[in-house]
């Protein structure tokens, strides 16, 4: 039935190429909109199929011949996954951080990036096209990203016979010799790409069932990409420090220097009250010690920043009962005692009680807690370390237990939910 | 002795002519999407806020953009300030009791509004302290400074640095960051090495047509409303969330801006990207796409227009606004099915079976064949969608393939 074109100098097989993109929007309908908004180039330079950053597909005629139609359409909807998923501009921002220049490290870019998507595109109706990269082949682990994925990739034995492997500029961001560039026909404007990212995003999150996970967490992540945390706890630490009552403010206590030089004018002066932060740290034993070491720190460089002294931080460890507070004088000189069950509530009075009061209170812990009924006197920061399975894990054991989610008072910062890679 | 200071006076003449040397540049014209969303926004009197690194030539924009609307800039770092310069300095008179205590605005405010026109430019505002912020709430959004009320000719530009940079940074309130139309400001690399090179870029800035300008509002008002109608939870949305802390979110305050926007953008035919950056940018990314994309779809061709005229319809060329236009086309027939409009429906799908890709026609030829009615005969123009059945045929036996090897 299939019509026989010769691969050598003939001409693309337009049918065959167009029954794999209905195959693969059928497999896969929330990547419809994605599939059928590429442009198809027919091209003889490409190896086989190659998209740049403007939507556009260039298809190698012998390429088509040689695939058949239920691969061809896992490869549409590999090369779509590239796009959807920004890999050139990641590409060009880990270009940027680590410094890669070579050709050779956006080869390792594109197979990382092949590696990211080809962990959970195929299968469920839809095959992997023969010689996909997987990250088993390259003993790498299933389900990380392309930022992840690049560091384990080096050249070498595992690698030799992937130098082939090409999925153009919008899998890895450097131009090839096809490329159309931006001014070429049929290209998508950086809005329309924007727009074809958030229909498909849109359904996913309308239709979460149907979906495999990694697709799921692209599409929370689209336009919404995580923020390293230490960014996120630092501002709102310092929000929390800087509110009336704790910090630098305005204050009428005393005249400004300017007051001298405006005879008969009232100006209120800039006074810095130095901030003092008192954090409980969740010693049960569900928080690593690495976990809690690098957030303190941060705390304590934060505190630092705004003008804080090192002795203004004190430290208190809480598991079902508070410890002692102490200051935070050395990094390394902080006592960690605890590991039963949490009630941050007697940390939280605790802290509340010392003297002299804390401005702000920061509490690190997993959030498997009671917390205080009643809004503290003062501002209060929650570093919450994710734990996904745990919560489920603790219910099971004693059906009982609900853990409270972090009251609305608290601001409410996810610490190491994202590696800062993107 | 007299001899060394023309000596010394002529090396600080050289020096001038050398400075002279550098500063000789030419402009070139450049379509820059950046500065024409800036304009929009200043022409629609909003205030805004550029985001971006320092030292990517913010200042050096401004400058330009003043200078093209012929207005006088007017420099004031935020941060250097003290909250009195904004709310007014409280100046203590003879009898407080019976005559009050004014609050006497600083002095670029009083220029400022003796000129009645001008580009004010608040420069570093998210480093400066709260007090500060609280003080500009009221200077952005009521225009007073003091007992001085800034005229209508005076508009208000501000200008940050992200959170990741600054290092010592406030952030931005929830009120006063929903004032704003937040515009992300990058360099761009080729730009930077032209300019320093010595031919910087000089954009045309948009102009409003006069004839568009009724038909701008409307359009405006049917995009917004036509959105908020079918999702009333775009409404109102305040940050809940860390990383949407000091940006742009949607309210009613921001909606009414998006409006203002949408019409000057329209008035002046900017490409949508910059009003993409103008949308986002005020009510934040969910909302302003979710905007954009009710606004690409008003600008599909209506159905009944592509059903009375198959011939001269045109269809989109991008393949999912194509799939749209087709659907829209079965679906406008099943609501009122008839012989004419099915003929006619068959015509389309036929011409974009011609002119595009044809595996989008597979879905809507299906849905329009299970339409057909016991009387209807088959159109002599289905024999020309034959290939469609085969194409669909094919991806059926590549599904049942892929089962076969898993």
């Amino acid at each position: 039935m299939s019509t026989k074109t010769p691969g050598e100098g003939g001409h693309l097989d337009r049918d065959k190429l167009f029954a794999a993109r209905l195959h693969a929007a059928r497999a896969r309908p929330y990547l419809a909109t994605a599939l059928f908004a590429l442009h198809t180039v027919e091209s003889k330079q490409v190896p086989t199929m190659a998209v740049d950053r403007h939507w556009r597909c260039y298809v190698s005629p012998a390429f088509v011949d040689r695939m058949p139609v239920e691969e061809l359409a896992g490869v549409w909807v590999h090369e779509v996954s590239h796009l959807l998923r920004d890999h050139h501009g990641r590409g060009d921002r880990v270009a940027r951080e680590r410094g890669l220049t070579g050709v050779g490290d956006r080869l390792r870019m594109n197979i990382a990036a092949d590696c990211e998507i080809n962990d959970d595109v195929y299968g469920d109706g839809l095959v992997a096209p023969k010689g996909a990269v997987r990250p088993w082949r390259l003993r790498l682990p299933e389900g990380q990203l392309m930022e992840e994925y690049l560091s384990g990739i080096s050249f070498g034995p595992l690698t030799l016979d992937l130098a082939w492997l090409d999925c153009g500029s919008g899998a890895d961001g450097l131009e090839r010799e096809w490329d159309l560039g931006p001014d070429g026909a049929d290209s998508l404007s950086e809005q329309e790409r924007d727009a074809v990212r958030f229909r498909v995003a849109q359904g996913i999150k309308a239709h979460p069932g149907d979906t495999p996970q990694g697709w799921r967490r692209w599409a929370e992540e689209a336009f919404h990409p995580p923020q390293p945390w230490r960014d996120l706890l630092g501002a709102a630490l310092r929000s929390a420090v800087s509110g009336s009552g704790a910090g630098d403010d305005y204050s009428y206590g005393r005249p400004s220097r300017r007051s001298a030089g405006v005879p008969g004018a009232v100006l209120p002066s800039l006074r810095r009250r130095p901030p003092r932060v008192c954090v409980i740290i969740d010693t049960s034993g569900s928080v690593s010690d690495g976990e809690l070491g690098s957030a303190l720190l941060e705390v304590a460089a934060i505190s630092h920043a705004v003008g804080g002294r090192r002795d203004l931080v004190n430290v208190l460890s809480c598991d079902a009962a508070a410890g002692v507070v102490r200051p935070l004088c050395r990094a390394e000189g902080i006592p960690l005692v605890g590991g039963g069950g949490t009630d941050l509530r007697t940390g939280f009075e605790k802290a509340l009680r010392s003297r002299p009061r804390p401005d702000v209170v920061v509490a690190l812990t997993d959030g498997q807690t009671p917390w205080p009924s009643a809004r503290p006197s003062c501002r209060t920061v929650i570093g919450l370390f994710p734990r996904p399975g745990r919560s489920r894990a603790r219910r099971e054991n004693n059906p009982e237990y609900v853990p409270d989610s972090p009251p609305a008072w608290a601001r409410v910062v996810e610490i190491g939910s994202a590696n800062g890679a993107r | 002795m007299p001899m060394t200071a023309p000596a010394s006076a002529s090396q600080l003449d050289v020096a001038a002519d050398l400075l002279a040397l550098l500063r000789d540049s030419t402009t070139e014209p450049r379509p820059d999407s950046q500065l024409e969303a800036l304009t929009l926004a200043v022409a629609a009197d909003l205030p805004v806020l550029l985001w971006g690194e320092p030292g990517i030539g913010k200042t050096a924009t401004l400058t330009q953009l003043a200078a093209a609307l012929d207005l006088p800039l007017t420099t004031v770092i935020a941060s250097v300030h003290e909250p009195s310069d904004f709310s007014g300095l409280p100046v203590v008179g003879d009898d407080p009791a019976t005559q009050g205590v004014p609050m006497a605005p600083p002095d670029w405010a009083v220029r400022l509004v003796r000129a009645g026109r001008g580009l004010l430019f608040l420069d570093e505002l998210s480093t400066a302290p709260p007090a500060v912020q609280a003080a500009l709430l009221r200077l952005v959004l009521e225009r007073r400074i003091g007992a001085l009320r800034l005229p209508p000719g005076v508009r208000i530009v501000a200008a940050a640095n992200p959170r990741s940079s600054a290092a010592d940074g406030w952030e931005l309130s929830p009120p006063l960051a929903n004032r704003f139309v937040h515009l992300q400001w990058t360099h761009d690399h080729e730009t930077v090495v032209r300019g320093l090179g010595g031919t910087w870029p000089r954009a045309t800035l948009p102009r409003l047509d006069p004839r568009k300008l009724r038909e701008a509002v409307d359009f405006a008002r049917r995009a917004v409303c036509g959105l908020l109608a079918a999702r009333p939870t775009l409404v109102h949305r305040l940050p809940t969330n860390e990383t949407g802390r000091g940006g742009p979110w949607p309210s009613p305050r921001s909606w009414d801006m998006t409006l203002s926007l949408i019409a000057f953008a329209t008035a002046a035919g900017s490409a949508r990207d910059v009003l993409s950056s103008l949308v986002r940018g005020t009510v934040g990314d969910g909302p302003g796409l979710e905007l954009l994309a009710s606004l690409d779809r008003l600008d599909l061709p209506d159905p009944e227009d592509v059903l009375a005229d198959p011939a001269g319809a045109v269809l989109p060329e991008r393949g999912d606004l194509r799939q749209a236009v087709l659907d829209g086309v079965v679906a406008a027939v099943r609501a009122r099915p008839d012989r004419a409009r099915w003929d006619s429906a068959w015509a389309v799908l036929v011409r974009a079976l011609e002119t595009g890709a044809p595996d989008l026609v597979v879905v809507p030829a299906t849905t329009l064949a299970s339409l057909r009615q016991q009387d209807w005969d088959v159109p002599a123009a289905i024999d020309r969608l034959a290939g469609t059945v085969a194409l669909s045929r094919r991806a059926d036996r590549a599904a049942v393939a892929s089962k076969a090897r898993r």
